[in-house]
């Protein structure tokens, strides 16, 4: 280990701690509007932390149905979008880093141009196809559209986790008898699997946080929490701290989820974006 | 390797690239050549060649929202880089609880955009949000007792790309972050029998190291600050006025709000074209680094 000089350390210090500030001062202000009662959310001098601590806010919200329905929406539109777009994504990944082929170059552009597409562009065709295809009321739209997302981030990501393997690994196994599908299941799959965590946590975050597709392609009945919470902000008269209940409920369950996996969050999402 | 197995393990994605991506694609395509208003389905879908395009590119709105973009753009991905790095070199000697720290660092990229949005827009809010109060403590109380932050022309565009600094620095931070840890310590030892001062090793080592870092952290994020929605959508709508109206905001409000698909999508292939532009520049810039 280097020996660092002590001003560098005192240096360290001040970056990350002015780094905590920047990044949890809002987070913290949100978390403690969430269990301030109505009057003191708009008390002058603000106050960081709640007199009374109240759960009402959160509440209020339980006992909302549009809340339940869109939290169990977000969850059904997630999960399917993860799932699809690991199907979708795993062969290609592992065509992509392990064989050559005629218009590989094609493929692989293609495949990150899809990622580097503005979703903006894809909103509008995906609306006018749901709806000549009578799919409006369904989920099918949103849960297209997010593994629109999803799909070439998850194939481009798990691409550099195949060509980490080394091909001597598979090899032996056919030689031992596998079948190349037998032998992706049984070796390769295992030295994959926390790359394949991160990727099915980032797809998972990719459909969960979806607004603009969501906004679009969703009715009353098929609206994921996104949508819900953009409705109550753009009301006229925002109740601060019902929003804040609700901003909390949608952030937590991914939070919760990328902190237990964060080695391997941190690790995908670095492969994801520099190796390509 | 046969040549069908290949093929095998290609079909699922070539079905996504086709279906999902390429058809809607050419459809949108297609519709940037009609004259296609949602709100008067009886009159058709009438192609009208290149006159969405013409109309497009006449309108000094098209321009004004490309200058918008690209401030938004140069702004956010500038403070990003600048911040990224400050952050990923702190975090890239281990001292105690730095693992809680990154994790810390990394929540709002976790947290939904639209969240972000609604955080930033109440703690910006005149009444009683944080940064308002701040600013009257400061006794600069003037500049916002009349000019809400978000509602001041010379303000809002400035409030987003904060909020977007705020969301995505932690993106930069982490791809820096790799780069850092994957550099060789060579140089740094030759360097030190040299007598460098860390500050030289910095500026002579590490920022010439980590330069193919630094350019796929710059262009990844000015791809995705290109397609800002979210942010806008929920705190300012593209106000006051139209003035943070963005690109990607003007060819939604055309389809969605004055229901013009025709002119939405020619917009949608304008920004697509400078997206594909980015994209090719990322694919260089990629494989510089994988070589």
């Amino acid at each position: 280990m280097r020996k660092i000089p002590l001003r560098f350390k005192i240096a360290t210090a001040i970056v990350v701690l002015i780094g905590l500030i920047w990044t949890m001062t809002p987070i913290l202000w949100i978390v403690m509007t969430s269990f301030k009662e109505r009057a003191e959310q708009m008390n002058i001098p603000p106050t960081l932390f709640p007199k009374r601590w109240t759960v009402q806010n959160y509440a209020e919200f339980f006992k909302r149905a549009d809340f339940i329905r869109s939290f169990s929406n977000s969850i059904l539109v997630t999960v399917s979008s993860t799932a699809i777009s690991l199907i979708m994504a795993l062969p290609g990944a592992y065509a992509l880093a392990r064989f050559k082929f005629k218009f590989r170059n094609l493929f692989a552009f293609l495949i990150l141009l899809a990622r580097m597409t503005p979703p903006i562009v894809m909103v509008v065709p995906f609306f006018l196809i749901a709806r000549f295809l009578e799919l409006n009321r369904t989920y099918f739209p949103i849960i297209i559209a997010s593994s629109f997302l999803s799909v070439p981030f998850a194939l481009w990501m798990m691409r550099g986790f195949f060509a980490e393997v080394p091909g001597s690994l598979e090899e032996a196994a056919l030689i031992d008898g596998c079948t190349r599908s037998q032998a992706i299941r049984k070796v390769i799959l295992p030295v994959i699997a926390p790359g394949l965590a991160a990727t099915s946590i980032l797809s998972a975050l990719i459909a969960w946080n979806q607004f603009m597709f969501a906004v679009v392609l969703t009715n009353s009945s098929t609206r994921t929490l996104p949508v819900l919470v953009n409705m109550f902000v753009s009301e006229r008269n925002i109740d601060w701290g019902a929003m804040s209940a609700a901003a909390v409920i949608t952030a937590l369950p991914m939070i919760i989820f990328a902190l237990l996996v964060q080695n391997n969050l941190v690790r995908g999402l670095a492969a994801g974006s520099v190796k390509g | 390797m046969k040549r069908q197995a290949v093929y095998f393990y290609l079909l699922p994605s070539l079905l996504f690239v086709i279906i999902i991506f390429l058809i809607p694609l050419i459809y949108a395509t297609f519709t940037s050549f009609t004259k296609w208003s949602l709100l008067r389905p009886d009159l058709g879908i009438r192609f009208i060649g290149l006159r969405n395009y013409v109309n497009l590119f006449t309108d000094s709105f098209t321009w004004y929202s490309l200058k918008v973009t690209l401030l938004f753009v140069a702004g956010a991905v500038s403070i990003e880089i600048v911040l990224g790095l400050a952050f990923a070199l702190a975090l890239n000697t281990e001292f105690f609880g730095w693992k809680i720290v990154q994790s810390l660092y990394l929540v709002p990229f976790i947290i939904a955009p639209v969240v972000v949005g609604f955080i930033w827009k109440f703690i910006l809010d005149n009444n009683f949000g944080l940064v308002p109060y701040i600013i009257k403590f400061m006794g600069l109380g003037k500049t916002v007792e009349h000019f809400p932050l978000l509602a001041n022309p010379k303000t809002a565009l400035l409030m987003l790309i904060i909020a977007d600094i705020w969301e995505f620095t932690p993106v930069v931070m982490l791809i820096l972050l790799a780069g850092l840890k994957s550099l060789p310590s060579e140089p740094y030892e030759a360097a030190t029998i040299d007598g460098a001062t860390p500050f030289k090793k910095f500026i002579y080592i590490t920022v010439p190291l980590l330069r193919p870092s630094i350019l796929v952290a710059a262009v990844l994020r000015t791809l995705t600050c290109l397609q800002v929605f979210d942010l806008i959508y929920i705190m300012t709508g593209g106000g006051p006025g139209r003035l943070t109206e963005t690109l990607s905001f003007f060819a939604y409000s055309q389809a969605f709000i004055s229901y013009d698909v025709g002119l939405s999508s020619a917009a949608n292939m304008f920004i697509l074209f400078i997206a594909m532009i980015f994209t090719i520049i990322y694919m260089r810039v990629i494989g510089v680094e994988v070589e």
